[in-house]
């Protein structure tokens, strides 16, 4: 409770910090949208020509992709400072002012900024969602809200997981970029089926960097498509186990934190 | 103009990225992942069909491939430079320094190109050329026109970048627009789809627009599909572009440097 609270402080304080420029704050959403509708500008412009993907129809691409812009636009709004974690925190010293605070360290580094026009992201990937959950006609019972918003937990927690594991890395060593964009830019492969990969990067996707985990075996369940449904009862257990692994690995950073004394 | 200035900002924006150069080693990785998710995509809409519009599977692998590694080469970051130099006030020191402001930008721009050509294009492509089964360049005529249109990649893409770092004179953060520039100009440029593959509105759009001399130009030249006629429009509009857009910055550069506020420095 006491951690809420402080988020809500958190959150508002930040929020004070970017409408201190109204105008700007809007120019920044309406062309952060912008970014996000041309991003579907893919799909679209290939799906012209093609009707579907290896068995799968245009609407339903649009569900993963919906439900991974959902998912990532949460982690994106959240994400801000621990790409940056190396350089800010570490190597400029302020991981220094964390650790005098009674508070976890890594509470304080996550919620101290966020990226708050991401949320278009959030919302646009829900309008798609609903739009192709009405196009396809796929049922809606209470019991599918409720796994879905599971799913979007565990989605937003296995991005987070991943990226304080490899923002972890920044305690042993000390490197501005890290190994963050190709990491980043993996993600786009959980946008798609994972059968259509080799088995390689359909064994990288589930187990050592669990993307698939956090786009593609999610949606499976809405979709019908039964035959992932040993996939998606994993999801909550990979997430869990991916969550476990973070905080084990940032313990064990923060144990062995040595200030550069700036 | 004098010249030497500009050769010098190149100079050492070459020397500054040489220090940075580790980060290239994760670059190359980013870019493999890059290929290879287009590589699957690609692959899974081409089974059971032989060609797809004008390419068929072999080189449209090769059409992305080589999009992406041109990409290590024209690539800059104009804009965010512009935006920090602002936001951080540096930019009342470069005014002062009796050199052009763009010229500046584009010549430490094309330092750092020159410099990733060999310790990035270069491994890249290598690194792409072990995995992928890519195709040599048309002829010996088309990989000279090809190397010629990378000119004018840069220059439309350094361009266009100046124009969009300009914007943060007037606004307090351009993330926002720095972003939707991105993805504008990874499906306008046609480096990720071919131009020829748009629905034919779009298509029609695309070739009033300067974004697919990024790309796709230098791609189909490369590829042997622009040839005689259509390589002399395509380089007239390269040509025509470059000054429009660098005229268009100028002008833009001029009427924006009287509204600057500098917040300390």
């Amino acid at each position: 409770m006491r951690h809420l609270s402080i988020l809500g402080y958190y959150f508002a304080q930040y929020i004070k910090i970017r409408l201190a420029y109204p105008g700007d704050f809007l120019i920044a959403v309406s062309t952060s949208l912008a970014g996000t509708v041309a991003s579907f500008g893919f799909l679209y412009i290939l799906f012209h020509r093609v009707s579907s993907l290896q068995g799968w129809a245009f609407e339903e691409l649009l569900f993963i992709y919906g439900f991974n812009l959902v998912c990532l636009g949460l982690f994106n709004v959240l994400s801000m400072n621990l790409y940056e974690f190396g350089e800010r925190y570490i190597m400029e010293g302020r991981f220094d002012q964390i650790m005098l605070r009674p508070l976890h360290s890594l509470f304080q580094v996550i919620f101290e900024a966020f990226r708050i026009e991401s949320f278009q992201e959030f919302a646009t990937g829900l309008v798609v969602v609903g739009y192709v959950w009405h196009k396809l006609d796929l049922p809606l019972t209470p019991l599918d809200l409720v796994l879905f918003l599971l799913m979007t937990v565990c989605g937003v927690t296995i991005y987070l997981a991943v990226f304080v594991m490899l923002s972890s890395l920044s305690f042993w060593f000390e490197d501005r970029v890290g190994v963050s964009p190709p990491v980043f830019n993996m993600i786009a492969f959980g946008r798609y089926p994972v059968t259509i990969y080799n088995v390689f990067i359909q064994f990288l996707l589930s187990w050592i960097i669990p993307f698939a985990f956090a786009s593609f075996y999610p949606t499976t369940y809405f979709l019908q498509r039964h035959e992932f449904s040993s996939f998606f009862a994993l999801v909550p257990v990979v997430a869990a186990t991916f969550v476990l692994l973070a905080l084990f690995l940032w313990s064990r950073g923060v144990r062995g934190y040595q200030s550069t004394g700036s | 103009m004098k010249l030497t200035p500009y050769i010098a900002f190149a100079r050492i924006a070459f020397l500054k990225i040489l220090a940075y150069r580790l980060r290239y080693y994760t670059g190359i990785v980013t870019y493999m992942v890059n290929v290879s998710v287009y590589y699957f995509i690609w692959k899974a809409l081409y089974r059971g069909k032989e060609s797809l519009g004008e390419f068929t599977f072999e080189e449209m692998i090769t059409y992305v491939s080589v999009g992406f590694i041109i990409r290590t080469f024209y690539f800059n970051n104009i804009d965010r430079e512009i935006a920090n130099d602002i936001l951080l006030g540096h930019i009342a020191a470069k005014m002062t320094r009796p050199v052009n402001y763009q010229w500046m930008n584009i010549a430490q721009a094309a330092g750092e190109s020159f410099f990733r050509l060999f310790m990035f294009t270069v491994p890249t492509a290598l690194a792409i050329l072990v995995v992928f089964p890519l195709r040599a360049p048309a002829s010996l005529h088309s990989a000279l026109a090809f190397l010629a249109a990378l000119l004018f990649s840069f220059m439309v893409f350094a361009a266009l970048n100046f124009l969009v770092g300009t914007c943060a004179v007037y606004l307090h953060s351009i993330l926002g627009l720095i972003r939707a520039k991105y993805f504008l100009v990874e499906i306008l440029s046609g480096l990720l789809i071919p131009i020829s593959f748009f629905p034919d509105t779009l298509a029609e759009i695309s070739r009033w627009l300067p974004f697919q001399l990024i790309s796709f130009t230098p791609l189909m030249i490369y590829m042997g599909k622009f040839q005689g006629e259509e390589l002399v429009t395509s380089f007239l509009l390269g040509l025509g572009w470059t000054l429009v857009l660098v005229g268009l910055g100028h002008w833009f550069w001029r009427k924006a440097a009287t509204k600057l506020t500098v917040q300390g420095g």
